[in-house]
Formats: C-alpha cells, sequence, structure tokens
C-alpha cells in the first residue's frame, strides 16, 4: 500500500444536480505529502473535499461511482464517526463552524477532545498548546460567535488541528484572511506537514501555493485537468486555460521567455525568481547596459 | 454558609426537591401551599436572591394568579354572596376556590422558577447527561440556549437587509405585519441552511466518533445530594399516606 489517499474514477451527483459535479476523478496522495486542489469556483473541488471527508455518501445522499480509499479502506464501509478519527475537516464558512455550545474559545476548540474521550488535563494540555501555534491565545475567554470572520477561521483550524489527525482536509482556509493572517496560516499548515500530516489544500493563493504545496491538482469543470508536482504544474501555461492563475513569478518567467529571455526555468517562488533573474542578468545583463 | 452549601448541591437534588414539593401541594389544601411558599422565599433568601425571585413571580405568577381570582370569583357556581353590583356578583365558594388554585400553581410555578433561578442549565444538562440523557440530546439543549441570541441577531440583520431594499417595516400596525413575511421567511430559511452546516461542524469535530466521551464540564454529586434526595421522596410519600388515611377516615 503505497498511497494514504486513493479517489479511484469518482463520479459524483449531487440529488438535487443536473449534471455531475465530479467525473472520473482518480488520483492518489501519499502519506505525508502537502496537495494543493486548484481550479476555479464551481469546479467541484469543495464536493471533492467531501468526498474525501466521507460526507459524499454518509451525509449528502445522490449517485457516487467509484470508491474513495483511505489507508486502503473504502470511505464507503465506515462511518463518519471512524472517519472523524483519521480525518479533520476545515471548511470555508468560519461563522457556521461553530459548534453552538461552548460559551468560550477554550471551551469551543476543547469540545473536539471531549468528543474524543481525551482525558480532560491532557485536553487542556493540547488546548493550549494549538492556541500558542495558531495565535488565538488572547481571545480563549472570548465568545465565539463575537469574533470576525478571520478569527473564527483560526479558531476552526485550531479546532481541528487539536484533534490530531493523520489527515488534514482545509478548504480556502483564508477566505476571511488579510495577507499576514494568510501567511501566518500556512505557516500552520507548514508546521502540521512538518509533524508528517497528509495535507490536502484548497486555495487561490498560488504565490503560497507555490512556497509550501509538493503536489498540485488542477481541477476544472468536474474533472482532473492536470495533476503532477509542484514544478511542473505551475510552469505549465495550461492552468490559464482554466480560469486559474499561476504564480506571479511563473507569469513573469513565462512572459520573460516569450520575449526571448532565455531563462533555465521557470520560476515559481520568489526565491527561484530572484535566482533565475539574477543568473540571467549576471550572464547578459551587461548588453542593456 | 449555609447559602454556600446550598449552592453547591447536584441540580438533580434541587429539581427532585421542586417536584416533590409540586406534587404534595396537591395532598393538602391552601394553608400547607402557602407555607411552602416561604419556605421557597426562606431559600431564595439563602440564595440572596430573594429581591429578584419576587420580582420575577410579580411578573409572570402574580398575573396569572389576578386573572384566575377574577375570573373564578365571578364565574365560579355559588350561592354566598360576599359583594354585588348589578348583575355583576362575587361569590365566597369562587374566592376559596381561587385561593386553593392559585396557592398551588405559586408553589409549583415558584418552585419551578427558584430552581432554574439557581442553576445554570449547563449544570443541569450536565448532571442529567451523567445519569445517562444522550449527548446529541444534551447538544439540543445547550445550543437551543446560544441559538436564540444568535437568531435574534440574525432578524434584525435580515430586517436591515430588507428595509435597504424598500420593504417597509415601520409604520401602522398593517406595514408592519406586511413587513412580517420578508423577514420571516429568510430567517426560517437560513437557518434550516445553517443546521446542514451546523452538522458537518458536529461530524467534522467527532461527535459521533465511536468512544466514549468526556466532559471537560463535570457537576460535583456528593453523598449529601443522594441523602437528600432520598429524604425528599420519603417525605413526599409519607406525607400522601398520611393524608390518604386522613381523607378515608
Amino acid at each position: 500500500m503505497d498511497y494514504l489517499i486513493e479517489i479511484q474514477q469518482v463520479t459524483y451527483q449531487y440529488p438535487t444536480g443536473e449534471k455531475p459535479v465530479l467525473q472520473d476523478v482518480s488520483f492518489q496522495i501519499k502519506k505525508g505529502e502537502f496537495c494543493a486542489i486548484i481550479g476555479p469556483n464551481g469546479s467541484g473541488k469543495t464536493t471533492l473535499c467531501n468526498a474525501i471527508r466521507g460526507f459524499i455518501p454518509h451525509f449528502y445522499k445522490g449517485e457516487l461511482h467509484g470508491d474513495v480509499r483511505i489507508n486502503g479502506k473504502s470511505i464507503k464501509d465506515q462511518t463518519v464517526g471512524e472517519l472523524s478519527l483519521q480525518v479533520g475537516f476545515v471548511f470555508q464558512n468560519p461563522f457556521s463552524q461553530i459548534s453552538g455550545v461552548s460559551e468560550t474559545v477554550f471551551e469551543e476548540i476543547r469540545f473536539g477532545l471531549e468528543n474524543l474521550g481525551i482525558d480532560t488535563v491532557v485536553a487542556e494540555k493540547r488546548v493550549d498548546e494549538v492556541m500558542k501555534l495558531t495565535k488565538i491565545t488572547h481571545l480563549q475567554d472570548r465568545n465565539p460567535f463575537e469574533l470576525s470572520g478571520g478569527q473564527l477561521q483560526r479558531v476552526a483550524l485550531a479546532s481541528i488541528i487539536v484533534m490530531e489527525p493523520d489527515i488534514l482536509v482545509i478548504d480556502e482556509p483564508t477566505s476571511q484572511l488579510d495577507p499576514e493572517g494568510t501567511e501566518e496560516v500556512f505557516e500552520i499548515i507548514r508546521l502540521m506537514k512538518e509533524k508528517q500530516k497528509t495535507i490536502i489544500l484548497v486555495e487561490h493563493k498560488m504565490e503560497l501555493i507555490a512556497e509550501y504545496a509538493d503536489h498540485i491538482i488542477l481541477i476544472d469543470d468536474g474533472k482532473v485537468i492536470l495533476n503532477g508536482n509542484n514544478e511542473e504544474i505551475l510552469t505549465n501555461e495550461k492552468v490559464l486555460e482554466h480560469n486559474t492563475l499561476l504564480p506571479q513569478y511563473a507569469m513573469l518567467g513565462l512572459e520573460l521567455r516569450k520575449h526571448g529571455v532565455n531563462l533555465d526555468r521557470i520560476p515559481v517562488t520568489e526565491k527561484q525568481a530572484k535566482e533565475e533573474l539574477t543568473k540571467w542578468f549576471a550572464q547578459e545583463g551587461q548588453i542593456y547596459v | 454558609m449555609a447559602g454556600d452549601n446550598i449552592l453547591k448541591l447536584n441540580p438533580l437534588t434541587k429539581i427532585t426537591f421542586a417536584i416533590c414539593l409540586s406534587i404534595s401541594v396537591f395532598f393538602a389544601d391552601y394553608p400547607y401551599a402557602l407555607g411552602c411558599f416561604i419556605v421557597l422565599c426562606f431559600i431564595a433568601g439563602f440564595y440572596r436572591i430573594l429581591k429578584d425571585y419576587l420580582i420575577m413571580l410579580l411578573k409572570t405568577l402574580f398575573i396569572i394568579i389576578i386573572f384566575m381570582f377574577i375570573l373564578q370569583a365571578l364565574f365560579y357556581p355559588g350561592h354566598e354572596i360576599v359583594w354585588q353590583w348589578k348583575f355583576i356578583s362575587i361569590k365566597q365558594e369562587g374566592l376559596m376556590y381561587a385561593l386553593s388554585l392559585s396557592s398551588k400553581i405559586l408553589v409549583i410555578g415558584g418552585s419551578i422558577l427558584l430552581f432554574f433561578k439557581t442553576t445554570h442549565v449547563k449544570d443541569l444538562v450536565s448532571s442529567l447527561e451523567q445519569v445517562g440523557l444522550s449527548p446529541a440530546f444534551a447538544y439540543v439543549i445547550l445550543s437551543t440556549l446560544q441559538i436564540i441570541p444568535q437568531m435574534e441577531k440574525r432578524s434584525r440583520q435580515i430586517m436591515d437587509a430588507q428595509r435597504s431594499r424598500g420593504v417597509e417595516t415601520e409604520g401602522n400596525l398593517l406595514s408592519r405585519a406586511k413587513a412580517f413575511i420578508p423577514s420571516l421567511g429568510p430567517l426560517i430559511l437560513s437557518s434550516i441552511v445553517g443546521t446542514e452546516e451546523r452538522a458537518i461542524t458536529l461530524e467534522a469535530r467527532a461527535f459521533s466518533a465511536p468512544v466514549k466521551k468526556v466532559r471537560a464540564h463535570v457537576v460535583k454529586e456528593t453523598p449529601t445530594d443522594k441523602w437528600l434526595r432520598i429524604l425528599f421522596i420519603s417525605l413526599l410519600i409519607l406525607f400522601m399516606i398520611w393524608r390518604v388515611v386522613l381523607w378515608i377516615i
């Protein structure tokens, strides 16, 4: 068993939908991999997340063909409760990700641990650690209903991370955040990767994906268009045809190449862009001076 | 201090007391019930909430009792007329009946109100969960408490949104009534949609995980609680037997 998550020819249609949202989707994700799913709005990214988490077919009815296997076991054979021990799920709307029974952020984060049956003393220690990690310690006594979207998004992420699942499915965690908050969330995700968690992230901020992701899957209209490693996808101009951006460094590289600037490779991150351009200037820059 | 000791009683003990007291008033006449009410006031005094408690009773039970007195005094069939004005008359029997009914209501309502005034609902739910209430049901009760203020906030938002679209929400009764549907519709629909996401949130937090839950908020159950409960119930049974025996003889 080489892969942790295997999606095998998944086709799914919502009960009220007219055509399938996912069509013959297949890919595999290895353990410890950081996989980013990109694609335009309405392409089926969130539906895919729901399928990996088992909400399809257990929560949303509708027609599901194919199979999703986690650790070699089909999600069809496991209940949502069993899956919750392995797969953590953070979704888009932070305002509806509150349990609704906790009066403080601290209790909110502890809620998942209570459900997992974790000893209170251990749980409190873990909540403290996670709050430090996600930089929300100052919010711990606030009522979750009174927080802003950005603060809630961090609380939602913390509430899932604290449960320490092996797989994290994160659906647009930065939609409500400012650039600084976004960087912080990615920093948290990076720390999770260091802890050998397998991460599936849906995100639109390409520069950050370029920085952190190992594996990228482009989805459009319910189909997997491109599937490959970071640089392979992010330097591929085909991505632009699907209403999806490339990192600005890759755009710059592609544009320069079109104008006859001969870069060794197309950069995808800021660091690579600097390297490539410095190299290029060193070789040919004098001509233009 | 005595007050502090009562404060720490298990909610189940308090509710046992409230229920026993409420049942007992059906087996005795109004002087007993009024005595019970004085006991309730003393307990409220121990908790140092006597003033709040009496104000709350005045706002709720008092109104019911006044109405009952008026209705029973005027319409209860009887002969001994206390006071008469044209065709309206107040009868002795009606007054007595109203007195016995309202004293019962005072004790039943009063003990339940006192219970909720001295008990955090969270404590009640966790103590019920400890004796076997299903976590899902406990969740429903607790989340309702939080959701009501949320719904209020939402309904204000919707009203504002509808006003900005030109729906008249102020003015006379008719225009307020007309605004009711465009504000209530979205509120109900959005709450239903919210339920779906809430269910996913709960699943994401392992609510239905096949493990035994641990609650951080635990209500203490002392031997005193156990003995008090046995005491209340046995006192009630003895009281009932005594009254029934008296009644048969």
